[in-house]
């Protein structure tokens, strides 16, 4: 019966993540970029210049440009500049309107004045196709939802499966062919294990309306913004009396803050009825301030009187439990150090999915080494495994060529950086149809290499901000986004010309060399 | 940060030593059982030093989140380089080990 088990185990595993593998790559290597968001972002918008950080200077700055250009609008929004963004954008919406309704703008964060800044979604497009996969509400979050889950499954099955899991907790032993992808795909999803279960469980969690809404729906009378106002937190809003009086300028309210929490850095700042007697102004916290990420958390002022009317930190136990594994996947509280360790375990995740992928049809292909002749299906995996791998890292590099190549200010230009991704996405699949696996791979990979290691040349040549510059004046956002480029190049450099080269055959050896030194070394153990 | 990092890194380094396969592999020679069960203890030891630091620096929250991150790093770089440059790691672990608590003690 145990082996039984462990069978099906194996077998769920198999293929959950074979079905699963190609969007979850995806999810995955999008989702790593998003730890970077906010760099990601200050790089596609290379007009906004980084400045020192004074966000009482800039709100009050903020507060002059909506006193004049949007007095009558029902509320508006402060983005204030962080270290890692250096934009401050301001958005204002008419009393009663929606999301789809608000007007926004980008201030120079020193001088308060209207910047032009690139159209580009930046960051912020991985970041929605992390988990909307640009398909339209709901399906997008349902399906990268159910993905997530699959991943859970992948895992739980996959520990269930691993027999060996503490006697070859250290083990890894290269140069061996399926042996080696074994050892490989074991080790980095058995070292990096508590990631990986966080980020799968975590994104369940903030999707849980979305995974059980069953149960929800029964627990609170089909009031799910009940449900949601437990859990997360809503703000509540006030009423126009239609008076006007004259504001208190935020910098005030800014000090209060500062005053009850010292050092507390302010991410959000919004003022609802503005101009109006029942002026409210809710300061919010920058979340990377603690782990937990809350909603609506915050500071609410009077906007009139500079009363400070509540704080609500609400730490019920849901809130914390729920906002607790929900900061612990965004990692905002993670300083440099901690972000890129998310950076690189987000990458350990990809490599699961992708090593798993490629031992799926490595193991299969042996069966038809002899032949030469591959059966249709097992093709059709190569060829999804190749568009979905190499393509996505080569459709990524096409969407930062769009950013720099596009003229700055042509109308329509950030759907076209997305469709650019798109395109190259698709040619890849199209490569990939045209030519045999291993050079498929190999070409890919060899133009993903091209494509990333040029990126910090094109930057400097299109923008002037290259390395020589941004180091010289410490913008550490952009360096760091070229840097990453030239470190990804290198590796995609290397990956392919292990493609290219002939397999089997190490570089400098011969191959009958090669096995004498493999039965040399394994005598000496 | 860098104390948690290297006494857990020393930690997961003894342990893997403890085992017998990788011992006689990295060291050249066989282990006694006694050995053995001195580096079990020593690298489970390493470990809860490192937990005590993480929880003392950052309280429970921030400090089990740097801990698992700071090992999990430590394990990955252990596993991946240790088929190409053993003696390397070896000397690395040897390190941490003497500077873990210079570090602990904020002289490094």
């Amino acid at each position: 019966m145990k082996e039984g088990f462990r069978q099906s185990m194996a077998w769920l595993h198999t293929w959950a993540g074979l079905v699963f593998g190609w969007l979850l790559f995806a999810i995955f290597l999008t989702g790593t970029l998003s730890y970077f968001k906010a760099e990601i972002n200050h790089w596609s918008q290379p007009e906004i210049p980084s400045r020192a950080l004074n966000s009482a200077a800039s709100l009050d700055l903020a507060q002059r440009y909506l006193q004049t250009h949007a007095a009558g609008a029902g509320s508006w929004f402060i983005d204030l500049p962080s270290e890692r963004e250096p934009e401050l954008s301001v958005s204002w919406r008419p009393a009663g309107g929606g999301r789809g309704d608000s007007t926004q703008k980008v201030l120079d964060p020193a001088t308060g004045s209207e910047l032009q800044a690139r159209d580009s979604r930046g960051g912020d497009f991985f970041y929605r196709f992390h988990f909307q996969l640009q398909m339209p509400h709901p399906w997008g979050r349902w399906l990268s939802t159910f993905c997530a889950l699959m991943m859970f499954v992948g895992l739980i099955t996959g520990i269930i499966t691993h027999k060996k899991i503490f006697k070859e907790f250290f083990t890894f032993r290269p140069g061996k062919a399926q042996r080696s992808w074994l050892d490989g795909h074991n080790a980095i999803g058995v070292l990096v294990l508590p990631f990986h279960l966080m980020i799968s469980y975590s994104s369940l969690v903030i999707f849980m309306a979305l995974v059980m809404p069953a149960s929800i729906a029964v627990s609170y009378n089909n009031d799910t913004r009940a449900f949601f106002s437990d859990v997360f937190g809503i703000p509540q809003s006030v009423k126009a009396t239609g008076k006007a009086a004259e504001p208190l300028p935020l910098s005030t309210l800014y000090a209060k803050v500062q005053e009850q929490v010292p050092g507390a850095r302010i991410a959000w700042v919004e003022v609802q009825n503005p101009g109006d007697e029942n002026a409210r102004v809710r300061v919010t916290r920058y979340s990377g301030d603690r782990i937990a990420h809350l909603r609506g958390g915050g500071w609410l002022f009077d906007g009139v009187s500079g009363t400070h009317l509540s704080s609500d930190f609400a730490d019920t136990t849901p809130m914390l439990i729920s906002g607790g594994f929900y900061g612990l996947h965004l990692g905002e509280f993670a300083g440099p150090v901690l972000r890129w360790l998310y950076f690189f375990f987000g990458l350990a995740g990809t490599a699961v999915i992708g090593t798993g992928l490629v031992m799926w049809l490595g193991k299969r292909q042996l069966k038809h080494a002899k032949s030469g002749v591959q059966p249709f299906e097992l093709r059709l995996v190569e060829v999804l495994n190749i568009a979905s791998m190499s393509g996505l890292i080569l459709a990524v590099a096409g969407f930062f060529w769009a950013n720099r190549l596009i003229p700055a200010f042509q109308e329509g230009r950030a759907d076209a950086e997305i469709n650019t991704f798109f395109l190259i996405w698709g040619l890849s699949l199209l490569h990939a149809l045209l030519r045999p696996g291993r050079k498929a791979w190999g070409e890919q990979l060899a133009v993903a290499a091209v494509f990333y290691l040029a990126l910090p040349l094109i930057n400097a040549w299109t923008t002037g901000q290259g390395l020589n510059h941004s180091i010289r004046v410490g913008d550490w956002s952009m360096a760091g986004f070229d840097l990453t480029a030239l470190g990804c190049g290198l590796f995609l450099y290397w990956a392919a010309r292990k493609m290219l080269l002939p397999p089997v055959v190490a570089p400098k050896r011969a191959p009958k060399v090669a096995k004498a030194a493999a039965l040399i070394e394994s005598e000496v153990k | 940060m860098l104390a948690i990092t290297l006494f857990g890194f020393a930690g997961f380094a003894g342990l893997c030593l403890s085992m017998e396969r990788h011992y006689s592999d990295l060291l050249g020679h066989k282990a006694t059982p006694r050995r053995l069960r001195g580096l079990r203890i020593g690298g489970w030891l390493l470990l809860v030093v490192a937990l005590w630091l993480a929880v003392l620096k950052s309280g429970w929250a921030m400090g089990l989140v740097e801990l698992f991150a700071v090992l999990m790093a430590g394990l990955c770089l252990w596993v991946f380089v240790l088929p190409y440059r053993p003696k390397l790691l070896l000397v690395l672990a040897a390190a941490s080990v003497v500077l873990g608590p210079f570090s602990a003690l904020g002289w490094i």
